[in-house]
């Protein structure tokens, strides 16, 4: 892990002074918001545990096991990382404000893993977007929402309203990809979480519990 | 106030004379005997198969997280835990080190020197052969819940005891193999492994053992 910080600060500090700007929504065309919130689909039900099967690659490395999430009261949601035996890597609380690490394994306790996930969990659970922008083109409707420095864009399908991805932006500068593929636009069936600044790819596949 | 702490005693007191009634201390002259039993049929294991479900318990879930498959057991320490349902997903233990394969996808852990992932083995190996009662690494208890014999075993080890709080075996009241793991993170967290289909001595080679 301690081998994996330097290529993390390196990396971060080189997407710091990089002024490279990637336009997530080249070709869009600004509209008229038709709504001030767009609520998300996915992980929103008290009653539903979200159970997938995980593959994370970090620097080449992969680690497997299972990701559980699950709606504890309409602010927070529980999540746990555990192995394929069932051994608890990570058990987090996550809300729009607070993250709480309720246990962690020793070998993932870095701040800048917490961080990620943090950050990483928080737009994956997050109900609510305030939309700031909408746009579209052929295809899809997007909605931008501002969050501090960072921009959050919220890609739809024009045809079936499904929630098709999450990307968010620090300065127009894509930082992490969130991809869903669903049937019901209710649950995701797949979820694919890819950064730009660091190596890291998380794949999620449901599993009926 | 005081009517709440007298409630939940109340309820504390009710939870714990049934569970007095349910678990029954072994004796010390069972705890020989039984000991002995399982000594003696873990001694003659030279293979062991058995179809195994995995309910993953945690008391935030309304549903526990199952998943089956298989595992196999050949003498002093090959084993190979096959899940084959929801997904493909196979570990091998073999010669310090661990071959893993993911629906296809294959990788290597060597554990060579790495003193809790020996101990780890140990301790899965012994769990399924049901040859753990080492008093140098755990406190262990013996109980009897209806008919059944039961050993909780607490590990010693600092490292260990990161990892897993206590594990509980239980074994069948007939031959004395293990027919339940159960791996316990805290009271309200825990893996439960149930055995079944159980099939002794039948000849496995060595290459089965791979991944």
């Amino acid at each position: 892990m301690q081998k994996l910080k330097i290529p993390f600060l390196a990396i971060s500090f080189f997407v710091l002074i990089s002024c490279a700007s990637h336009k997530v929504v080249d070709g869009y065309t600004n509209k008229t918001p038709e709504t001030k919130v767009y609520n998300a689909p996915y992980f929103s039900n008290l009653e539903t545990d979200y159970v997938y099967k995980a593959n994370i690659t970090i620097y080449g490395n992969e680690l497997t096991g299972i990701f559980i999430a699950k709606k504890i009261d309409e602010a927070t949601h529980r999540v746990v990382f555990t192995t394929e035996f069932g051994n608890k890597l990570i058990d987090v609380e996550v809300s729009e404000n607070d993250f709480k690490v309720n246990s962690i394994v020793s070998e993932l306790d870095r701040k800048i893993v917490i961080n990620t996930l943090e950050a990483d969990f928080r737009l994956l659970l997050r109900k609510q977007y305030t939309v700031q922008e909408q746009l579209e083109n052929f295809e899809n409707t997007v909605y931008m929402s501002v969050e501090g420095k960072l921009f959050n864009y919220v890609f739809t399908s024009k045809s079936d309203g499904k929630l098709l991805k999450i990307v968010q932006t620090s300065d127009r500068k894509e930082k992490i990809n969130l991809s869903f593929t669903s049937e019901n636009n209710i649950f995701a069936q797949r979820i694919l979480i890819t950064h730009q600044n660091i190596k890291l790819k998380i794949e999620f596949n449901y599993f009926k519990p | 106030m005081l009517m709440k702490t007298r409630l939940l005693l109340l309820l504390w007191g009710i939870f714990g004379l049934s569970s007095i009634a349910q678990e029954q201390k072994m004796t010390a002259a069972e705890t020989i005997a039984f000991k002995q039993n399982v000594n003696a049929v873990s001694n003659k294991i030279k293979t062991l198969s058995n179809d195994f479900v995995q309910f993953k318990h945690m008391d935030f879930l309304s549903k526990d997280i199952e998943t089956s498959g298989k595992m196999s057991f050949k003498e002093p320490n090959l084993l190979l835990w096959q899940y084959k349902k929801p997904y493909n997903y196979s570990i091998v233990f073999k010669n310090g080190k661990i071959l893993i394969n993911d629906e296809g996808k294959k990788s290597a852990v060597d554990i060579g020197n790495s003193k809790i992932f020996a101990k780890l083995n140990k301790l899965i190996i012994g769990s399924v052969s049901g040859n753990l009662f080492d008093d140098k690494e755990f406190d262990i208890s013996y109980v009897k819940i209806k008919g059944q014999n039961v050993a909780r075993l607490n590990p010693k080890d600092a490292a260990l005891k990161k990892y897993i709080r206590q594990i509980e075996l239980t074994f069948d009241k007939e031959d004395f193999t293990v027919t339940q793991v159960k791996l316990l993170e805290s009271a309200d967290d825990y893996t439960r492994i149930v055995l079944k289909n159980k099939v002794l001595n039948a000849k496995i080679e060595d290459s089965f053992f791979s991944n």
